[in-house]
């Protein structure tokens, strides 16, 4: 496990992000992209259809159930490069909710405006961005406003304009970049203005809490969970 | 300030002089007449209105619709709609505005691809000569789209920034097979719990020249009057769209029954309790009045 260096652990406190440059690299990000692109593919005109029905949003599409689908999506979850400072962040005690495997269509507006996810109220809240493919600037990267975590920040309003929030980051990365940030901070996807959809995994994480997540929620890939730590992980019991 | 419900139906009987379809909700011989409407302006104090087409594109079914703003010039304004694939919309488009108290059209498709992910030109849409005649003739596009379409709307709306455009009904957008009729003759709109329209409509916010209906609460309420489900979506408009560019308005005469149009004219401050007077004035009428150029009384 790679712990978080001082510095990483200063710049979390302070300011609610780290950026992991080449999280994943290699076989696993070739093996990540191509198990991305085939599910996506899949699972396309099923969406379509639910976007008919009015059961899905029409600028985005998640391929339901990842884990089921390829380990690859399971193996991220606690990926050597950036596990080490959610396990650090979180007392050792973390525990994994959802994966977003998201497609992000290129459209005038972002699918989004900017938000915080959850109140200062709630456990400790993580969510970590791996891109699947390259995000150049202007092509729907992950934006954050840093120190917005902290209590007390703000107050926040929403601006029409992604661009108008103030004191803001971009984050434009290549493939294989992990953006891990705070969730009671500000952030959102900033306008596509490419061609170019963005491909991206969202983990979200949180500090364990009993009774967060039943032991029935990530049953079906138990099989794939065979470490006591994986399977506290994914709140699978002893 | 005038008090101005922004969108509404009123049909008479079918006669060879006023044709209009008919269903089962609105049979032959139903009406609810302008009359009716008046009334009820009257007791709960709404100054002016705007009266929409409810069904029937051809132009003779639009006669009941010119007759009523005929009459009273200064109380309504009118929104007609266009045959679905009409060869010329620009001709019936021309025809019903022409010193009618017509003011724009209704829509709910836009002929674009169905696909997001698709290669968007908007001069391949099928609309794009309705948005084209808009923009040319500052013409209101009054716009209830179909969930499959919302994404195209800020592409013609990016390329036509001069058109005037409202989302009815909370800026939702209907799946198709959602749609029903209830036990009152209402329509109804099954949708999801998590507000799909926050990634769709609700982005259009950034276009200034985008307002949104605060109505139609009734129809994908899963309570009753006065519809706190729904409070966290009317919160989101405002905070999205601001006190300046939200409209009330009831949808008479499916509200009549349940739950009756006095309660409709205290929704907003029900759903918005916090607004300013000054907000809640411009919700109820001031910014209907602007943007869709009401005359003055």
């Amino acid at each position: 496990m790679i712990l978080p260096t001082p510095e990483q652990k200063e710049q979390w406190e302070e300011e609610g992000y780290l950026v992991f440059e080449n999280a994943i690299q290699g076989e696993d990000l070739k093996r990540l992209q191509s198990a991305f692109d085939y599910w996506a593919d899949a699972c396309k005109e099923d969406w379509l259809d639910r976007v008919e029905a009015g059961d899905a949003a029409a600028t985005f599409y998640d391929i339901p159930s990842p884990f089921e689908k390829d380990s690859i999506f399971i193996d991220i979850v606690d990926y050597s490069s950036y596990y080490g400072a959610l396990m650090e962040f979180t007392d050792h005690d973390l525990i994994i909710l959802a994966p977003q495997v998201r497609t992000v269509a290129p459209w005038p507006v972002s699918y989004t405006g900017w938000h915080p996810d959850v109140p200062q109220s709630n456990p400790l809240h993580i969510k970590v961005q791996i891109y699947v493919n390259d995000v150049a600037p202007g092509c729907g990267e992950f934006a954050f406003v840093p120190r917005s975590h902290k209590p007390g920040a703000g107050p926040y309003t929403r601006p029409l304009r992604q661009e108008s929030m103030p004191g803001h980051k971009t984050f434009s990365g290549k493939a294989g970049t992990a953006i891990m940030f705070n969730s009671y901070g500000w952030h959102v996807s900033m306008d596509n203005a490419s061609d170019v959809p963005r491909k991206s995994i969202i983990l979200i994480y949180e500090k364990r809490t009993p009774g967060r997540i039943g032991p029935e929620q990530f049953a079906s890939i138990a099989s794939n969970c065979q470490t006591p730590e994986r399977r506290k992980l994914f709140s699978l019991g002893d | 300030m005038p008090r101005i419900d922004a969108h509404l139906h009123v049909f008479t009987k079918a006669s060879p002089e006023f044709p209009r379809e008919t269903s089962d909700v609105w049979p032959p011989e139903r009406e609810e007449p302008v009359e009716k409407l008046l009334g009820e302006m009257e007791k709960n104090q709404i100054d002016q209105a705007v009266l929409v087409q409810m069904a029937g594109t051809s132009l003779d079914e639009h006669r009941y619709l010119l007759q009523c703003l005929k009459d009273y010039p200064n109380r309504f304004l009118g929104i007609g709609l266009i045959p679905q694939g009409h060869p010329n919309p620009a001709e019936h488009m021309a025809q019903l505005t022409d010193s009618t108290g017509i003011i724009g059209f209704r829509l709910s498709t836009f002929g674009g691809p169905r696909d997001i992910f698709a290669k968007m030109d908007v001069s391949e849409f099928e609309t794009y000569p309705i948005w084209q005649y808009a923009a040319e003739h500052d013409c209101v596009l009054w716009l209830y789209p179909q969930a499959i379409e919302a994404h195209l709307l800020p592409y013609l709306i990016r390329a036509f920034p001069q058109v005037r455009v409202v989302l009815n009904h909370l800026a939702m957008t209907p799946g198709k097979g959602k749609f029903s009729w209830d036990e009152l003759g209402r329509p109804q709109i099954q949708v999801t719990s998590y507000n799909l329209a926050m990634h769709t409509t609700y982005r259009l916010a950034r276009f200034e020249n985008v307002t949104v209906h605060l109505s139609g609460q009734y129809a994908f309420s899963k309570e009753g009057f006065p519809y706190q489900d729904l409070a966290g979506w009317h919160r989101n408009l405002f905070n999205d769209f601001g006190p300046k560019r939200l409209m009330w308005a009831t949808d008479f005469p499916w509200i009549l029954e349940d739950p009756g149009y006095d309660k409709l004219t205290t929704i907003i401050e029900k759903l918005l309790p916090n607004l300013s007077e000054p907000e809640l004035a411009d919700i109820m009428g001031g910014n209907a009045k602007r943007f869709l150029r009401f005359p003055d009384l």
